[in-house]
Order: C-alpha cells, then sequence, then structure tokens
C-alpha cells in the first residue's frame, strides 16, 4: 500500500488530480480560516451554489470555442463561475444593505435562485449535448479524475496568488479580524481590507469547485479551519494547521476515492472526489474536537469529572472535621448523614487513604494532620465568603448555597484578599468560629 | 401511469390556459375523474400544494432566522432517503428511479429522524463543543449529504439518486406523489391554523410567549419536523434544494408589497401558486414551440427570481422605479 500511496505523485494520470486537489484543497483552507473568524462561513455555501449557472455557461462557452481539455476550458469555466458567483455575492450583499432583508435569509434566497437557474441552463444542454452535461455534473459533487498536468498550473499559480495575497495583508488582516473598531481607530482602510477577503472568499470557492464540488465547498472551507481552531490561537498557527489539514484532507481523499471501490469490490466505479475529501477533512475536525489538548471534548469532559471528585472529596473532609475527625466506618451510617451513594464510596475512601488524608483503623475513619489541615481550610473559605456575601447585604439564609459552591474554587490569592477586605474576623454569619491558618 | 394522450400536447402558452380551464370545468362538473388528471395537471396541483405547505412555514423560518437550518436540513434529507432505502429495500435492483420503490410512509419517518439527528448534532456541537453555529451547521451538512453521497455511489453504483434527489424529475410526478404532497399541505395548513398564534407571538416576542406559557422548543421542532416533511414530499417536485426557494422567496417577495401579516400570508399563498402555474405553462411551450424541455423546478426557480426583481422595481410602495416616478411627479409639480 505504501509503494502505491508514492505512485500517486510519480503516476502520470494520477499526479495531476492529486497535486492539484492537494493545491486546492490548501487554498480553500487556508481562506477559510479568514471566513470562520469573520463568523460568516455559510457565505461559502452560496457562493458556491451561485456559481453554478457561470460552471455551466463556462462549459458551454469552454466547449463551443475550445477543446475539452485544453487549459483555456478550465480558465473558462472558472471565469464565468468566478463572475456568477461575485454577481451572487453583490446581490447578496444589496439584499441586506438596500432591501434589509436578514442575511441568512439573503443566503439561502441567491444560493437556491442562482442554483435553480444553474438547474435551468443545465437542463437545456442535457438532452441535446450529453458530453457537456456530464462535465457539468462533474462539478457538482467535485471529479478530479480527468485532470491533466497543465491544469495543475493554473491551479498552482492561483494558490500562489491566494497566498501572496495572505502574507502581504497578514498584519491588516490580524487586526480586521480580531478588533475591527481598533482597526477603524487607527486609520485602516477596514472597508478595503474586507473588500480583499471578499475577493478571496469568491476564489476559494471557485479554485476548490472541481475538486470538492458545488454542494460540499461549504464544508471544505469550515473543516479544515476548525480543526485549527480546536488546536492553536495564534492566526500564522491557524494558517498552517488549515494548510496542512487541508493538504492531507485532499490527498487522503483522493486516494479513497481510487481505492473504495476496490475494498468494496465493485469494480470500477467512478467515486466523485468531493465527499470523499470533505468525510477526511470532518475526520480531522472531529478528532480535534476530541482530542484537542486544550479546547477538546474529551479533556474538558475529564476536567469536570476530576472536579466533581475533588468536590466530593472536599465534601467528605469537611463532614469528618465537623464530627470531630472520626467517624464510625458503617455503611448505613455514611450513607444517610453525608449523602454518600454506596459505590462511590469506596473509590472516594480509597483515594482520600491514598492521599494520606484519612486513616482507617478498626473501623472507624479518622482524619489525618493533613487531613485536617485541608478540611479547615475548606471549612474556612466556606465561613469567609459567608461572611463576604453577608457584608454585600446578602440575607444568612441565603449565602450557604453559594458558599458550598465557592470553597472549592477560592485560591489563596482571593483568600488572602478577602481575609484584608473583612479584616481578619472570627466568626461567621452563623456564629460559627473561622479555623484559623498556621 | 397516464393512460390518455396528454392533452397539454403540442399546447402553446396560451392554448395551456384555455385547456386547462375547460378540463377544470369538465373536473368541477364531474366529467372527469381523478384518475383521468394529466401529467401537467399533476404538476401543478403538487407545486399548489407545494406552495400552501411552504408559505407559512417560510414565513417562521425567514423570521426566525432559521433559514439557514432549514438549509442544512434540506441537504442531509438525502441521507436519510438513502438510508431508508438501503433498509427498507435491499435487494431491488439499483437501477430504476427511486420514487417508486419508497413508500410515502417510509419517506415520512426518515426525513423527521434526519432532522432529528441533524437538530441534534448542529446542537451538540453548540453548546458541548462550543462551536459557533454557522460553523456547526454547515460542518454537519456538509459531513451527512457526503455521507449519503458516498452510500449511493458505493450501492447504485452511479449517482442518479443524488442528483434526481437534489434536482427533482417532476416529469416522473405521479399521482400518488401527489397524495404525498397532498398530505403534507393539508396536515402542515391544520397545525399552522390551530398553532398560529404561538408561532406569531414566540417569532415576534419570543420572552413574552414563554412567559405566557407557549412551549417554545416545541414549535421550534415542530417547524423543523414540517420543514423535513415538506422537503421530502418535494423532492419528486422540485427536489431538496429548491425547496428553499418555495421556503423564502415568497415572504421576501410579500415583504415588498406590504408590511401587515394577513396580507403577507396571503400573498405568499397566491403569488407563488401563480407564479408556478404559468412555470409550468411556459415549460410545456418551450417544449412545445421550440422542442426544448428545461428542467420545470430550475424554470419555476428562475421565475420566483423574475417575480422578485420586477417587484423590487415595480413595487407599489417600495419599488425603486415607482419611488423614482413619484419623485419626478413631486418635483414637477413645484
Amino acid at each position: 500500500m505504501s509503494g502505491s500511496l508514492l505512485s500517486f505523485f510519480t503516476d502520470p494520470v494520477l499526479r495531476a488530480p492529486t497535486i492539484g486537489s492537494i493545491l486546492m484543497c490548501i487554498t480553500s483552507s487556508m481562506v477559510g480560516v479568514i471566513v470562520l473568524l469573520r463568523k460568516r462561513s455559510l457565505i461559502g455555501e452560496s457562493l458556491s451554489h451561485a456559481s453554478y449557472p457561470g460552471i455551466v455557461l463556462g462549459v458551454i462557452i469552454g466547449s463551443i470555442f475550445f477543446s475539452p481539455y485544453s487549459s483555456y476550458f478550465s480558465l473558462s469555466v472558472l471565469f464565468f463561475a468566478g463572475l456568477s458567483s461575485l454577481i451572487g455575492l453583490f446581490l447578496i450583499e444589496g439584499l441586506e444593505k438596500r432591501l434589509r432583508v436578514r442575511d441568512d435569509a439573503a443566503l439561502c434566497f441567491i444560493l437556491s435562485l442562482f442554483f435553480g437557474v444553474g438547474i435551468l441552463l443545465a437542463s437545456r444542454i442535457q438532452t441535446t449535448h450529453a458530453l457537456w452535461y456530464r462535465q457539468v455534473q462533474s462539478f457538482l459533487y467535485g471529479q478530479t479524475a480527468t485532470m491533466l498536468d497543465m491544469h495543475v498550473y493554473i491551479y498552482l499559480a492561483l494558490f500562489i496568488i491566494t497566498l501572496l495575497a495572505i502574507l502581504y495583508f497578514r498584519k491588516e488582516l490580524q487586526i480586521v479580524l480580531f478588533d475591527r473598531n481598533f482597526g477603524k481607530s487607527i486609520g485602516l482602510s477596514v472597508k478595503k481590507v474586507e473588500l480583499v477577503t471578499t475577493i478571496l472568499t469568491v476564489m476559494a470557492v471557485v479554485i476548490g469547485l472541481r475538486c470538492v464540488g458545488v454542494v460540499m465547498m461549504a464544508g471544505m472551507l469550515i473543516a479544515p479551519a476548525l480543526s485549527a481552531r480546536f488546536l492553536t490561537k495564534r492566526l500564522s498557527s491557524l494558517f498552517w494547521v488549515a494548510a496542512i489539514v487541508g493538504a492531507l484532507s485532499g490527498f487522503l481523499g483522493n486516494v479513497f476515492s481510487l481505492h473504495l471501490p476496490t475494498l468494496f469490490s465493485l469494480g470500477h466505479v467512478a467515486l466523485p472526489t468531493g465527499p470523499m475529501i470533505l468525510l477526511s477533512a470532518s475526520s480531522f475536525c472531529f478528532a480535534a474536537l476530541l482530542f484537542s489538548p486544550e479546547k477538546g471534548l474529551l479533556k474538558r469532559i475529564c476536567r469536570a469529572y476530576r472536579f466533581r471528585r475533588n468536590c466530593q472529596m472536599d465534601n467528605f473532609l469537611k463532614y469528618l472535621w465537623k464530627e470531630g475527625g472520626r467517624v464510625v466506618a458503617s455503611t448505613p451510617f455514611l450513607s444517610s448523614s453525608c449523602h454518600i451513594i454506596g459505590s462511590s464510596r469506596f473509590s472516594l475512601m480509597h483515594r482520600l487513604k491514598r492521599k494520606g488524608l484519612i486513616l482507617i483503623w478498626e473501623g472507624s475513619i479518622c482524619l489525618t494532620e493533613k487531613g485536617r489541615q485541608k478540611a479547615e481550610r475548606i471549612v474556612r473559605l466556606h465561613r469567609l465568603w459567608e461572611l463576604y456575601l453577608v457584608q454585600l447585604g446578602c440575607s444568612k439564609d441565603k449565602v450557604h448555597a453559594s458558599a458550598e459552591e465557592m470553597e472549592h474554587v477560592l485560591t489563596p490569592e482571593i483568600e488572602a484578599q478577602l481575609m484584608r477586605m473583612l479584616d481578619n474576623p472570627e466568626f461567621d454569619p452563623h456564629n460559627q468560629p473561622i479555623p484559623k491558618t498556621l | 401511469m397516464f393512460a390518455v394522450i396528454n392533452p397539454y400536447r403540442d399546447a402553446d402558452f396560451f392554448d395551456f390556459f384555455s385547456v386547462l380551464a375547460q378540463r377544470f370545468f369538465q373536473g368541477i362538473t364531474g366529467q372527469i375523474r381523478f384518475q383521468d388528471l394529466a401529467s401537467d395537471e399533476v404538476q401543478i396541483l403538487s407545486l399548489l400544494c407545494l406552495c400552501i405547505a411552504s408559505a407559512p412555514l417560510g414565513f417562521f423560518l425567514v423570521y426566525r432566522k432559521m433559514t439557514m437550518m432549514a438549509n442544512a436540513l434540506c441537504h442531509t434529507i438525502l441521507l436519510g432517503m438513502v438510508v431508508a432505502f438501503l433498509i427498507t429495500r435491499p435487494s431491488v435492483s439499483m437501477t430504476i428511479s427511486s420514487g417508486a420503490i419508497l413508500s410515502p410512509y417510509t419517506l415520512m419517518i426518515a426525513s423527521l429522524i434526519t432532522a432529528i439527528i441533524t437538530t441534534f448534532l448542529i446542537q451538540l456541537l453548540v453548546q458541548k463543543a462550543r462551536v459557533q453555529e454557522d460553523a456547526s451547521i454547515g460542518i454537519v451538512f456538509t459531513t451527512l449529504f457526503a455521507l449519503g453521497v458516498v452510500l449511493v455511489t458505493l450501492y447504485t453504483k452511479n449517482l442518479h439518486l443524488a442528483s434526481e434527489a437534489i434536482m427533482g424529475n417532476i416529469d416522473a410526478l405521479d399521482k400518488d406523489d401527489l397524495v404525498l404532497v397532498g398530505g403534507v399541505a393539508l396536515f402542515s395548513s391544520l397545525s399552522f391554523t390551530v398553532f398560529f398564534r404561538g408561532f406569531r407571538l414566540s417569532t415576534f416576542d419570543p420572552l413574552f410567549s414563554s412567559a405566557v406559557g407557549w412551549p417554545i422548543s416545541f414549535l421550534s421542532y415542530m417547524l423543523m419536523a414540517f420543514t423535513a416533511a415538506t422537503s421530502i414530499a418535494a423532492f419528486r417536485a422540485v427536489g431538496v434544494l429548491l425547496v428553499l426557494t418555495f421556503f423564502v422567496a415568497p415572504s421576501l417577495m410579500a415583504r415588498l408589497i406590504t408590511f401587515r401579516l394577513r396580507p403577507m400570508l396571503l400573498l405568499s399563498f397566491v403569488l407563488p401558486g401563480v407564479i408556478s402555474t404559468i412555470a409550468i405553462a411556459l415549460s410545456r411551450h418551450l417544449l412545445t414551440v421550440y422542442n426544448a424541455p428545461v428542467s420545470t423546478s430550475g424554470l419555476v426557480v428562475s421565475l420566483f427570481g423574475l417575480c422578485y426583481l420586477i417587484l423590487v422595481l415595480f413595487s407599489p410602495y417600495r419599488g425603486a422605479v415607482t419611488l423614482y416616478i413619484k419623485k419626478k411627479m413631486a418635483l414637477s409639480k413645484q
């Protein structure tokens, strides 16, 4: 398999689609970062559907004047698709600004309208020029199998243009994306930068149409950028990670679209590349979502679980301390008096014992010195917080619930501040003594 | 399917309407039975039912800013259809067209399950993973749609099912499909009549309506369910994507003419119906006179766009041209 993977880059039939897809996907991914940060991810959806009539026109005009495999044909399709997208974009802006249509309704309207016009045009050639129709359909779901080396040069040029544009405008992009008002205040022409990003979006959508297809283009703008967003925060890293994810998806998509039918022993079925590329990108996104070191879902679940466990331990230590540091270790007593359910009891005791906070000796549970200190700290924080809230103006009977939550999260710095503010108090609002620190 | 010769054959645009009027009166007086409906008439009726079903739905989708969710649903419904297809008829030969195989009930259940799954996934991403809403909608629906396309290609070896779902295949509309669309239209009009006050209130003043006691999430889910149901009922007629025009365009067009709610709703029933009929007549005209078969669904959507353009220019209160003329007249009076 590894030998055949390398052949994707060397085999004269396979290398153009592979390299071309990679270039197209890198371009879309990088622009996707900009689109994601501007919170206008769905404009890619509208623009790609809006380009469909342009694709049909481009195929018709290109087929009339040029041969279907020449680069002029591709250029014609790209040009008309871009034109159609731009017109769609212009209309969307017009609808939003002049006619005060809501943004999502404008997007949906132009999306379906242009797509319908495209379908109308395509249906006209469906019966008369079947070959042209098939070429149009290949842009619907993406099909790179017929790409030749000369097409790769076109996409390489477009990729370089996009890359240069992003590099040239990177400072302005940074300002406009993250703090628009600051940009305006320092005299930056925000409108010009936003115009540049709009043109880049149209370019990215149109470039990617051949490999991902009209219907799934929106996902290709979003998925790599979203994966990057889960993994990093800095703008330059976002671009890098999105580009890498895009390139990998482009490559893997091509590999799968070629090999998957044989896996299912279906012989020579033309699996469109668009869905496979998108599924690869989405898998990366899903993986980033789960396993991201900071924001990942698994991390968050683990953190929440650990926090709840710590709260349970603190509550038990508090209870032990209030009982005088020693309690009989019998099940019904424990579950009734401190609400510890049976199954977690063992793991709780085990954990506390392992941390050296309690001792189990002759059928009773005792607090160690370390445990006693920890328990006293919790109680201290609880009572300090209650005093603080009462001083702010809450009534005495309502502060307990809040203190129950805050006692687990107050840091030593806040504790010191509270002590200063409340002037080293001795008693809490319920006239219970506040334990001293050592 | 249709035993008799189509009476609309070789009819151009104006003949179409005269034949239609004739057959309408014959139908009323009982000379033509339901089984004798010509294919063009079935198309007209399906589109009219679709207009009825989507007018109030589209209105509330637009004003609740849920159109992109509806867009997502329309895409993921393909996956629902494919899975339903694979579950219920895995052994049937895959080369024939889809609609003849799946029963309306299967389609409805598939669409509702898909709607639930899509909404659930999007909400999961937004709430648990803290993804921005537009990105989560975009990624969920494109992924599910890609899955659908892959399944279709692997199991049917071509993309006809997917293309048909996207573009519709209105010439293959049968009277049984009419039952599906008609049923959805009927059920949705009943529901919207019953829950109208709740929808209206929760759209324009959600806090107050929840305070008064209308169940907000139930109403939202109902909207989503109807979106899915209408979309799948329309997949034969116009395809799942072009249904979006039926959702969004009527409200936008009515908004250009009036500001008040009831006239807006009335217009959003009437205007699309008129446009659909004209579109079918035009399609027949193009076929007869120019021998050019075109996609009726594309034609309907294009006519919606044309009508919107006309309204933008010539609408009595807000049209650009009318305002210009009024300004000129006001200036010339001075």
